[in-house]
């Protein structure tokens, strides 16, 4: 399996941001995320303190971020990644059923809005998921609730369909799935999730629903539940100045690394985050050479 | 190196001065990922003793240690359970855990 340089997690200004310098210093690459780039982003009416780009319009922000990675060859890898295993001098990112090894990382998944339900931290791994296509086939035969947060999650929630029993679809954002016989949307609002040992069923504002799963799908997840055993503060990963984060070898940058929430803070950040990440690989690699002389 | 707990048997534990049990599942993402980390921290760490233990082929043990939630890395002094890291945490942190009680 190729193991990139540097692996960005994130299709903001603070990914994209850092994907140019990494592409400009040469290093090998994988960008991960939307080739819609950022909901948040498309969906901005105006932004008015970019330096350069006076009353853009987050859509034409858009458009001109997707030109320059065309121009400068960067692919957008469409994967949501998961978890971000840090093995040592390595990390594992898995995303879906793929598993992408890289040598740095750099978050910059934007920060999650608004609260975990409750009982979803409790249940997390025993019957709450994040990850359709990791977690699909332990659900075999049974019923799992979906609750749509996420541009991906009407295709996971047809994905889980084709292995599950039933699915209950729960829109919270963004479109459908597509109908199927064993998918069946209910437009209520999940309040809880409510179990013994596991989960064994899905409270809303209408009543409760018996399922084995709940798989939460949003764009972003908790910090912490993204990359286990990292240094948060609340749903930011801790920083330093050059955005090193607890963990050596990962960064993090953009609006997952703190407030203020602007474009032209994620765009420097993710440019400083690049630029620690080949300081990080030459410092690695001389240490190699030390060792092996 | 890393040895396999088979049949629920604990011995090989209860005689080691200090041991380390990941206790795993093969159907366990999180899982699989330590698996290598503990692998190489048993190379590491030449005065403790590592195991892993299937929570599938070895539930009593499983039981018997209140294992609710997988990967578990339970840390043992005589045989007696010193202190449990639960979830997949980075190679260095699973280190501190072991050297700073070890």
């Amino acid at each position: 399996m190729e193991r990139y340089d540097i692996a960005i997690i994130g299709t903001g200004p603070a990914g994209i941001s850092a994907a140019l310098t990494a592409k400009l210093r040469s290093r090998s690459l994988v960008l991960l995320g939307s080739t819609e780039l950022s909901q948040k982003l498309t969906k901005a009416h105006r932004i008015d303190n970019y330096p350069g780009l006076p009353q853009i319009s987050g859509e034409d922000f858009a458009r001109r971020l997707r030109e320059q990675l065309s121009d400068m060859e960067i692919p957008v890898t469409e994967k949501q990644v998961s978890t971000v295993y840090a093995m040592g001098d390595y990390f594992v990112l898995q995303a879906g059923e793929d598993m992408i090894e890289s040598r740095t990382v750099i978050v910059a998944s934007g920060v999650m809005q608004g609260k975990l339900l409750p009982g979803e931290e409790k249940y997390l791994g025993r019957g709450v998921s994040y990850c359709a296509t990791c977690d699909a086939r332990l659900y075999q035969g049974k019923t799992v609730a979906v609750i749509g947060s996420s541009a991906e999650a009407p295709r996971e929630a047809e994905f889980l369909a084709e292995i599950v029993e039933k699915v209950l679809y729960f829109p919270v954002l963004g479109e459908l799935p597509q109908e199927r016989s064993n998918i069946t949307v209910l437009h209520e609002k999940p309040a809880e999730i409510l179990g013994d040992r596991s989960v064994t069923a899905l409270r809303t504002d209408l009543g409760d629903h018996e399922v084995s799963c709940v798989f939460v799908l949003r764009d972003a997840v908790m910090p912490d539940k993204l990359v286990p055993g990292v240094e948060t503060d609340g749903p930011h990963i801790r920083v330093g100045m050059d955005m090193e984060t607890s963990i050596p070898g990962l960064f993090a940058c953009g609006d997952i690394a703190g407030k203020p929430y602007q474009y032209v803070k994620a765009a420097g950040q993710g440019n400083v985050a690049a630029l620690s990440a080949v300081r990080y690989l030459l410092g690695a690699a001389g240490n190699n050479i030390k060792e092996e002389a | 190196m890393v040895n396999e707990i088979i049949n629920n048997d604990f011995e090989a534990v209860k005689n080691a001065a200090t041991a380390v049990v990941d206790f795993n599942a093969t159907w366990c993402g999180p899982c699989r990922m330590l698996a290598p980390v503990i692998e190489e921290l048993s190379e590491e760490l030449e005065d403790v003793e590592f195991f892993a233990c299937d929570v599938d082929d070895n539930g009593a043990l499983a039981q018997a240690f209140g294992i609710q939630s997988i990967p578990a890395v339970g840390l043992f002094k005589n045989g007696r359970l010193v202190e449990m890291s639960v979830g997949f945490k980075p190679k260095s942190a699973i280190k501190q855990f072991i050297t700073s009680r070890a």
